[in-house]
């Protein structure tokens, strides 16, 4: 690409502000930033213009954890100060070293499957039946949720398209041996649907499908109905 | 919801500038004001809460360690903020896509319909969807005519975009239009986009009005 024509270089800044500018090309981009002073002044303009639109969305507070998780990160950072709340998320500094660390934490989701790492794992499939519920409400179906072989990715596909009434969603859950259910994320009700949440996948013993208002879930946890369920077994 | 805009920037940069010099009080602050903010626009773009905040965690570890290279004459902080937000979420993005199985985040079959009502027949189960945050987004000034001088799918690829952090690719399924027709939109769009919003800057620069109350004009 050509970054020498201004304005093939504003567009691209734009591109790379509003988050189309993808992949290889995303990288080299980011690359030539600190060297391009053009550029970057190209980049501030866009997001002067843009980053307006992000104020209208509603704040949403982040859970207590995440501090601590942060005060801890920082703790052990060159700056001075002494670390506070170190301690309750010491045994997880490791685990977060970045974000390049997600890879590897989806991977320990599924140590089943990963007792014979390798590209060519197949793929789990999990059918997900509808329960009472679903057949109460007119919501009968099946859904197919394939976690790849390295555990990093669920498709889920309804068999036959599910009718929902226009105000509601669905949102795949994983449920834990013991403990809460963990949302993967709203899938379509009538597409396949790439989450790709392999880290909640740990221990989870079963996968759900529940009904919710827009947006997914208010709590965290499911609201509506549970239409479908499925056992993961390894 | 921005009414001191001025003051909370300038409390926003003098916390940004403290943190820059290793001040954990004015870090600690800073996260309790622009927390909130930044999960929403992540949680957008990552609708699994659990992922979101780690996300959110890696974005402030990065802004403990580089809000020294923050420069107020540059920009907002908030926009600064923000922005370092977006790229981390896109980045996390671009990591599940190397992986197999994610063609898409939807991946429906495409029907040969090339119907208008189609272009919106999704967007309208989604409730608090991307097109309904550019209409509130509108309130920020300058940004509402300019977003009404796009074409409706135009605006409807911007805010798949810019909200939902959807590929060209995947904003292409979404409106179930080609590829090749959707990076056009994009393209002229940000071109429109731009020019409207340069300008309308310039005349904000000139006219004292607050906010511009009737629609009257433009």
């Amino acid at each position: 690409m050509d970054y020498s024509r201004p304005e093939r270089a504003d567009a691209l800044a734009g591109e790379y502000v509003t988050g189309t500018l993808r992949g290889a090309a995303r990288r080299r981009f980011e690359a030539l930033l600190p060297a391009h002073p053009a550029l970057r002044e190209a980049v501030a303009a866009w997001q002067r213009r843009l980053m307006p639109l992000s104020l209208s969305i509603a704040p949403v507070a982040p859970s207590p954890e995440v501090w601590k998780r942060i005060e801890a990160r920082i703790a052990g950072s060159s700056r001075p100060a002494q670390g506070s709340g170190s301690q309750a998320s010491a045994p997880r500094l490791a685990f977060w070293r970045g974000l390049a660390a997600f890879a590897s934490v989806a991977a320990l989701g599924l140590a089943a499957l990963l007792a014979n790492p390798g590209p060519a794992l197949p793929p789990v499939v999990v059918v997900l039946n509808a329960t009472d519920a679903a057949t109460a409400g007119a919501l009968p179906g099946t859904f197919i949720a394939s976690i790849s072989g390295d555990g990093r990715a669920v498709v889920t596909r309804p068999l036959v398209n599910v009718a929902l009434q226009a105000d509601r969603v669905l949102e795949l859950w994983a449920l834990p041996g013991s403990g809460a259910p963990r949302s993967l994320g709203l899938i379509s009700a009538n597409a396949s649907t790439a989450v790709k949440r392999g880290q909640d996948l740990k221990d989870a013993t079963a996968l759900a499908v529940s009904l919710e208002p827009p947006g997914g879930s208010p709590t965290g946890a499911p609201t509506g109905p549970v239409l479908y369920v499925g056992k993961l077994t390894l | 919801m921005a009414k001191d805009w001025t003051e909370r920037n300038a409390e926003l940069t003098g916390l940004l500038g403290r943190t820059g010099l290793g001040d954990r009080a004015a870090f600690a602050t800073l996260y309790r004001h622009t927390s909130a903010h930044l999960l929403a626009v992540v949680l957008r773009i990552h609708r699994d809460r659990a992922q979101a905040e780690d996300i959110v965690q890696e974005i402030y570890v990065n802004v403990w360690r580089s809000a020294g290279q923050f420069d107020a004459a540059q920009s907002q902080p908030l926009t600064w903020l923000t922005s370092i937000a977006r790229n981390r979420a896109i980045d996390a993005l671009r990591r599940r896509q190397t992986q197999p199985f994610t063609q898409s985040t939807l991946s429906g079959e495409l029907t040969n319909d090339d119907d208008d009502a189609d272009v919106y027949a999704q967007v309208a189960d989604e409730g608090d969807g991307p097109l309904a945050l550019l209409s509130r987004a509108s309130d920020a000034r300058s940004l509402e005519h300019c977003m009404q001088a796009l074409s409706a799918p135009q605006r409807q690829g911007i805010a798949l975009a810019f909200y939902d952090g959807l590929s060209h690719a995947e904003v292409a399924q979404h409106l179930r239009q080609p590829l090749g027709t959707v990076k056009s939109w994009l393209r002229r769009a940000l071109i429109s986009l731009k020019g409207c919003l340069d300008t309308a800057a310039q005349s904000d620069a000139m006219r004292d009005a607050p906010r511009g109350g009737s629609a009257g004009g433009l």
